[in-house]
């Protein structure tokens, strides 16, 4: 019998089992999309005619048409700073309510198209994150609103502060409750006018509201240390990393700065002997968890316990007090004993919401001494203040019809709030509804006028992420739209007078220029706090009591019941930004799935209930949604991401996935996204997920290599045999070899500190004007990023281990896709470089079937001004975002990573017009410029001293399917994990 | 589709006179300050020397006006010297309707008393004799006349154009040779009827060819203006430095449209043409008022996934803007003159001389060096550091 290959689970038991029956197993390769005569292969005489008739009159259209008027407009007045063709930089920052960022925003010809990290950051480090990267592409949403709305339809500006500031005056009088509710604000010059405000209207009640709180963090502090607070974590000083539930790489806290320090612990070179460890304790496989030396699926209910047992065994060894606990089966033995051996040095955190959980962490990290060291309580991070009893008082305050007013500024509680509808239902009984959205979103549905926030790309704003850490917002677009700030908004109706950007400065003039002794003038000071964008105050650090200890108590972990684990992804997060059609089709790290989520299901589990990818399951008997099988998910519990099933967020993110805010656990008063108990039963029908990976082992080829510390150190070059093997072995070729004078472009890429955080995809997107194609075509595996990041699982299926690796064209100089181009359209360049000439190019697509990395891109449709793939580049404003230095590819073309040649070029040219040589590092692409581990190193491989030789000048070195003889000019340093061997 | 081609009145005169004119200046402003000559031509833009007041004072005797130092420092930076209250800035300052002189940190002292030294010779070398002010008298008349590279424009132009009429007609021939050969047999000499199809062949042959090639390229394309804009007058006649107006040409891909506000540098004092009268410039006021900026039919198009940077090229490769935009000192309405092609384009690549030992960046080239200094190259074109390359403009 033939052999059979498979490449899923599911495939391989339809094969087993038609096996079994006797009859053929149909073909894997897709037939969706094709028309039924393309399915036959037939084409009658008439079509023939047809088609033939077109061409013909098609060539003589073509052939007849003259060359169009183009227009070159100049300004009438061109400001000093804007040369047409060449970019400027900003410094600004980025804060979406959530998540903090110090970036530098890219404009070509005054228009943001590229975000990328600002290096003079102490928090964020150069980092960004996938989101951030994204960010610039809702500058430019067809959402949008052009300019305020009462009562939904449009008015003008002046209309809305006459009405509204005469409203507030009647709620003043009649002295009913107004209530702002604001997601956290970290920029102390908008609270400082929220104080202003409040003191004019001092019925004014402020609310600040996170969809997803951290707030038993900040109560658990109060309790320990008398101050409510997040401490600024340093896992750059732990050796030691424990996280329980905790996604401090993609989601928690702040991404981008753990993830720059869990990198610093995760560099390794021939012959070091330490590397930092991390331990995961986690119910969903998150990216964190993929990145765990050690990791431990354990259901929510056990966390308690576990974290108690943990307590117990390193109590004991210090002796300290002891509390009792519950029995769990999981091991914590092993992460003692390095916890204690690393006393100081080690790190646990937990991002669960829950009180006892937080208090037992502290207790943990008190004992081990992490405080002041891992743990910097004197500056604490500003982000995620909201308090649900805040929120609770609020809601239960306008049901009780006492709320006159409600303001809201970049919330949105009619589609996050966990009451939805309580919240719903209470809000008719409020006479005035403002909300200050950029877009009509749930909520500002609900409201009577809707005065519309500039972006934050043409906003001017201050943030304090972290105490004393200071950044500024500043516009780098006039407003797209008649839109306004929120903060001009205020001062308007206090009757102030002055612009918030003249309130901003003032406030800065009198609160921080006096705080430092650099400048004499505040003009320079002023001048270097927005060329620079941050700015470190120099004040008394935050003084605190110390450690009083709480009784510790764990929860009794379930035996039986489904436990619910909702989680944010990286792209999606809390669902702010679900309009963006590049955030929709990142693929999730962990399980590929893009443009949905989805029931995330142990894979014992399915075994036993005979669930399928793709069935539809029904939660607490009102949620439907698709099962996707997930490795590593905990027994006894099931993973769902949050931020889905918008329903006023855009033409892109209506109606993707479903909502499911209301499982929030709020049992504790804390909302916790763990926890909650469900039920689940099987629908009889079947809903597709887009997946970019079915195929997660490697056949038995080296793809990713790895190997464990110990290994490492008696041998640098263990894990990486074969790459021994291949230099000792005579390659022969037929080609002959290629040489290069000056440049030989190489990427060096670091398995072992790439995090799979894929902030590289979204960022190599917006510089190289990659297409968004839609949930359909990408099941067709048709999607076009240039970079994937492939996910292989190894050992068990219940709790497996996973590399993540960044795959893009390896420029291979011994190239097979070039061989076999029939017109010569991708050749090699002087420097390296595999290049592809869209232009040239006729689409036969064998440079795509030549290649073995699967790189190669095809355009199946023409994905601009195309109606059916109506994203950013069907829209006249959202293909502003475009990047005019690299071609936007039309249909019928090949298309692949080209190493950023754009940007090779501008700094080569930079060089020679400043007449010097050009110096390592200078040239960085984009994948590189935003990986926040710095796991990605471009340069010259024939220099012998730049960074990406140095990188690859270890045994740890190895090329992509090396035995193929391709020589590509990507390199990959093996995985080690510190793991006993 | 193609704008229809205005041809201007012309006038009598060839555009030999002219061309003298042009030669004699260019004698002129050659040897030990040919630089100067060369910074000298912005300055022109508002200033003459002994021609007059333009938007600038006229510089005769400039120099002995006001000490050197004061004229350097004034040279580099004229505004930061108003601002700090110098009597004798402020007054030209104030004397000529405030119009900032634009600053110039880029010249050394050296390279400014040179240019000093220029005007103190009434604009011509030390040493060298000729007259120069005479030419600017006769040049008004020249340039009314069609210049040699306008007239070859044109020749060019109408030569594609008999080229399809011959193939027209001897289409018709070959049409009307095959019936009679085939059908009427009029002709008893049927060498005749060969000689035509094959002659037919061979012309249509050739205008085929020429069609085909021209297919998305605009050779001669030469449309209207919205302004009647005259590179003969203000490049030619006024030897305004083509870098004043288009002054991104060396930092940036694109040589630059000039704003508005660039016009308004001289045409705040000049409002009136010699040939158009008021009206032309009358548009670029009509557009700072109503305050909308002035649409140019771009002339030299290249298609979109063409990416080329005119600061490699000005900058770093030292290419004349004639290499590629032809002599348009010469040219009233501006016309395309190269095909623009990627033939073209390569030609220049393989023959064109990096400027390999003088700039730095090349330093990086070792085994061309070697070459080099072995003597086995004599020159390193631009092909050989990767000018064929297709990413060095495509991607």
């Amino acid at each position: 019998m033939e052999k059979k290959y498979w490449q899923s689970f599911e495939n391989y038991k339809k094969i087993r089992k038609e096996q079994a029956s006797g009859n053929e197993a149909a073909p894997e390769f897709s037939v969706e999309g094709l028309d039924e005569s393309e399915l036959k292969g037939k084409s009658s005489r008439r079509d023939f005619l047809k088609m033939m008739g077109f061409s013909v009159s098609a060539v003589a259209l073509v052939s007849s048409c003259q060359m169009p008027v183009r227009k070159a407009i100049p300004l009438l007045n061109r400001p000093q700073e804007l040369v047409p063709g060449v970019a400027n930089y900003y410094a600004s920052t980025f804060f979406d309510g959530n998540e903090y960022c110090s970036i530098l925003v890219k404009t070509r010809e005054s228009r943001p198209i590229k975000i990328e990290g600002n290096e003079l950051s102490p928090i964020s480090q150069r980092a960004t994150t996938a989101k951030v990267q994204a960010s610039v592409l809702n500058l430019y949403d067809d959402a949008r609103l052009k300019g305020p709305l009462k009562g939904g339809n449009k008015t003008s500006w002046k209309t809305i502060d006459q009405e509204i500031a005469a409203k507030l005056n009647e709620l003043k009088t009649s002295n009913k409750e107004v209530i702002l509710m604001t997601s956290t604000l970290i920029s102390p010059s908008t609270r400082k006018l929220i104080g202003d405000f409040a003191n004019m209207y001092p019925a004014l009640k402020w609310v600040q509201y996170d969809p997803v709180s951290m707030s038993a963090i900040r109560k658990a502090n109060e309790l320990n240390f008398g101050k409510a607070l997040i401490p600024f974590y340093h896992f750059e000083h732990a050796e030691v990393m424990v996280g329980f539930n905790a996604d401090f790489l993609g989601t928690w806290l702040m991404p981008t700065t753990f993830s720059k320090q869990f990198s610093k612990g995760r560099k390794i070179k021939d012959g070091q002997k330490t590397m930092s460890r991390l331990y995961q304790f986690e119910t969903n496989m998150s990216l964190t968890g993929s990145n765990a030396d050690y990791r431990y699926p354990i259901k929510p209910s056990e966390e308690s316990a576990v974290l108690l047992k943990l307590y117990n065994v390193l109590a004991e060894k210090v002796g300290a007090t002891t509390y009792p606990g519950s029995t769990v089966n999981t091991d914590v033995n092993q992460v003692a004993k390095d916890l204690l051996k690393a006393k100081g040095r080690s790190l646990v955190v937990s991002g669960t919401n829950d009180l006892n959980i937080q208090l037992i962490v502290n207790a943990i990290n008190s004992l081990l001494g992490n405080y002041g060291k891992s743990i910097d309580l004197s500056r604490p991070v500003n982000l995620k203040q909201g308090l649900e009893k805040e929120m609770m008082a609020a809601l239960s305050d306008i049901e009780a019809g006492k709320v006159g007013g409600m303001l809201f500024y970049n919330v949105n509680p009619a589609y996050d709030c966990v009451h939805v509808d309580r919240f719903v239902k209470a809000m008719e009984k409020v006479p005035l509804k403002v909300s200050f959205a950029e877009t009509i979103d749930e909520t500002a549905a609900l409201c009577d006028y809707v005065c519309p926030d500039n972006n934050y790309l043409e906003s001017w704003n201050d943030a304090e992420p972290v105490k004393d850490y200071f950044s500024i917002t500043q516009p780098v677009i006039r407003p797209v739209f008649n839109t306004r700030q929120f903060q001009d908004n205020l001062l308007i109706w206090m009757n102030n007078g002055v612009s918030f950007a003249d309130y901003l400065e003032n406030y800065w003039k009198t609160t921080y220029f006096p705080k430092q002794k650099k400048y004499e003038s505040f003009d320079k000071f002023w001048f270097t706090c927005k060329q620079e964008g941050v700015f470190q105050s120099e004040t008394d650090p935050e003084k605190l009591t110390s450690f009083k200890g709480q009784n510790l108590k764990a929860e009794k972990p379930l035996k039986n019941g489904l436990e619910l684990a909702l989680y944010e992804k990286i792209s999606m997060g809390n669902g702010k930004f679900a309009n963006n059609p590049w955030l929709q089709e990142l693929p999730d790290p962990v399980s590929t799935a893009t443009w949905d989520n989805y029931i995330c299901v142990p894979p014992l589990y399915a075994d036993k209930e005979g669930l399928k990818q793709e069935d539809v399951l029904k939660i607490n008997g009102k949620i439907e949604l698709p099962v996707l099988i997930q490795p590593g998910q905990a027994e006894g519990t099931v993973g769902i991401a949050i931020g889905y099933g918008r329903t006023e967020a855009g033409k892109v993110g209506n109606g993707v996935g479903k909502n499911v805010y209301e499982l929030i656990n709020t049992v504790t008063g804390f909302k916790n996204l763990l926890g909650t108990s469900v039920k689940i039963e099987k629908t009889s029908k079947t809903y597709p997920l887009a997946l970019t990976q079915t195929h997660h082992v490697m056949e038995g080829r080296p793809i990713v290599r790895e190997t464990v510390l110990g290994s490492f150190i008696k041998n640098s070059a263990s894990g990486n045999e074969e790459h021994e093997e291949f230099l000792k072995n005579e390659n022969f070729s037929l080609y002959p070899e290629p040489k290069f004078d000056a440049f030989q472009w190489g990427l060096s890429i670091d398995l072992n500190s790439c995090t799979g955080c894929s902030n590289c995809l979204i960022s190599c997107q917006a510089e190289n004007n990659v297409a968004v194609v839609g949930k359909e075509q990408v099941k067709l595996g048709r999607i076009m990023h240039w970079i994937r990041v492939d996910r292989y699982y190894s050992e068990i299926a219940e709790n497996p281990e996973v590399f993540h690796m960044p795959v893009m064209c390896q420029q291979c100089d011994n190239a097979p896709c070039e061989n076999v181009c029939p017109v010569a359209a991708t050749t090699h360049s002087d420097e390296g470089l595999n290049q592809m000439a869209y232009n040239r190019c006729i689409g036969t697509r064998y440079c795509m079937n030549n290649c073995p990395y699967k790189v190669r891109r095809f355009n199946w449709y023409e994905y601009v001004n195309n109606n059916s793939f109506d994203y950013n580049m069907n829209s006249e404003l959202g293909k502003m975002v475009l990047n005019p230095d690299v071609t936007v590819r039309q249909r019928g073309v090949v298309e692949k990573c080209t190493f950023c040649v754009q940007r090779i070029q501008e700094k080569k040219l930079a060089a020679k017009s400043e007449n010097r040589e050009l110096r390592d590092g200078e040239i960085k692409t984009a994948c590189q410029q935003s990986c926040p581990t710095d796991a990605i190193q471009f340069g010259n491989l024939l220099d012998k001293e730049s960074r990406v030789s140095k990188s690859n000048e270890t045994k740890r070195m190895y090329h992509l399917l090396e035995s193929l003889h391709t020589l590509p000019s990507t390199s990959y340093l093996t995985k080690v994990r510190n793991k006993e061997a | 589709m193609y704008v229809t081609v205005k041809k201007l009145p012309v006038k009598g005169l060839t555009s030999f006179l002219f061309l003298f004119f042009i030669l004699l200046s260019s004698i002129s402003v050659h040897a030990q300050t040919a630089e100067a000559a060369k910074n000298f031509a912005e300055c022109r833009a508002c200033h003459t020397i002994g021609g007059g007041r333009l938007v600038g004072p006229d510089l005769k005797g400039v120099t002995e006006k006001h000490s050197e130092k004061w004229l350097v420092s004034f040279i580099r930076n004229s505004q930061e010297m108003v601002k700090s209250g110098d009597k004798e800035a402020v007054k030209i300052f104030n004397e000529y309707s405030k119009i900032p002189m634009p600053s110039h940190p880029a010249l050394s002292d050296a390279q400014i008393k040179d240019i000093l030294l220029y005007i103190k010779n009434g604009g011509k070398v030390a040493g060298a004799g000729q007259a120069k002010e005479k030419s600017n008298v006769k040049k008004t008349e020249a340039t009314e006349t069609v210049s040699a590279v306008e007239h070859n424009l044109n020749n060019q132009r109408e030569g594609r154009n008999n080229l399809g009429i011959t193939a027209l007609i001897m289409g018709i021939l070959m049409l009307l040779s095959l019936i009679d050969l085939i059908f009427t047999h009029y002709l008893k000499a049927k060498w005749v009827h060969y000689i035509i199809v094959l002659s037919g062949l061979w012309v249509v042959g050739e205008w085929s060819y020429d069609f085909a090639t021209s297919l998305g390229r605009q050779q001669y394309y030469q449309p209207d203006q919205p302004i009647w804009f005259s590179h003969k007058v203000h490049a030619g006649q006024n030897q305004i430095d083509c870098e004043y107006c288009h002054f991104t040409a060396e930092t940036s891909m694109h040589a630059g449209i000039p704003p508005a506000s660039v016009c308004m540098n001289c045409h705040s004092q000049v409002k009136q043409g010699k040939r158009t009268g008021k009206k032309e410039i009358a548009k670029i006021y009509a557009a700072i008022r109503k305050n909308k900026p002035i649409k140019w039919v771009k002339v030299d198009n290249l298609p979109d996934f063409v990416y080329f940077n005119h600061e490699q090229h000005v900058k770093v490769g030292k290419l004349d803007c004639k290499e590629c935009h032809g002599d348009v000192a010469q040219m009233d309405q501006i016309a395309q003159v190269n095909d623009l092609s990627m033939g073209w384009c390569l030609d220049c690549h393989r023959k064109h001389k990096v400027q390999f030992v003088n700039n730095k960046f090349y330093a990086q080239y070792k085994a061309l060096h070697d070459k080099l200094k072995a003597g086995k190259i004599k020159d390193v074109t631009v092909k050989m550091v990767g000018g064929e390359d297709c990413q060095k403009c495509h991607y």
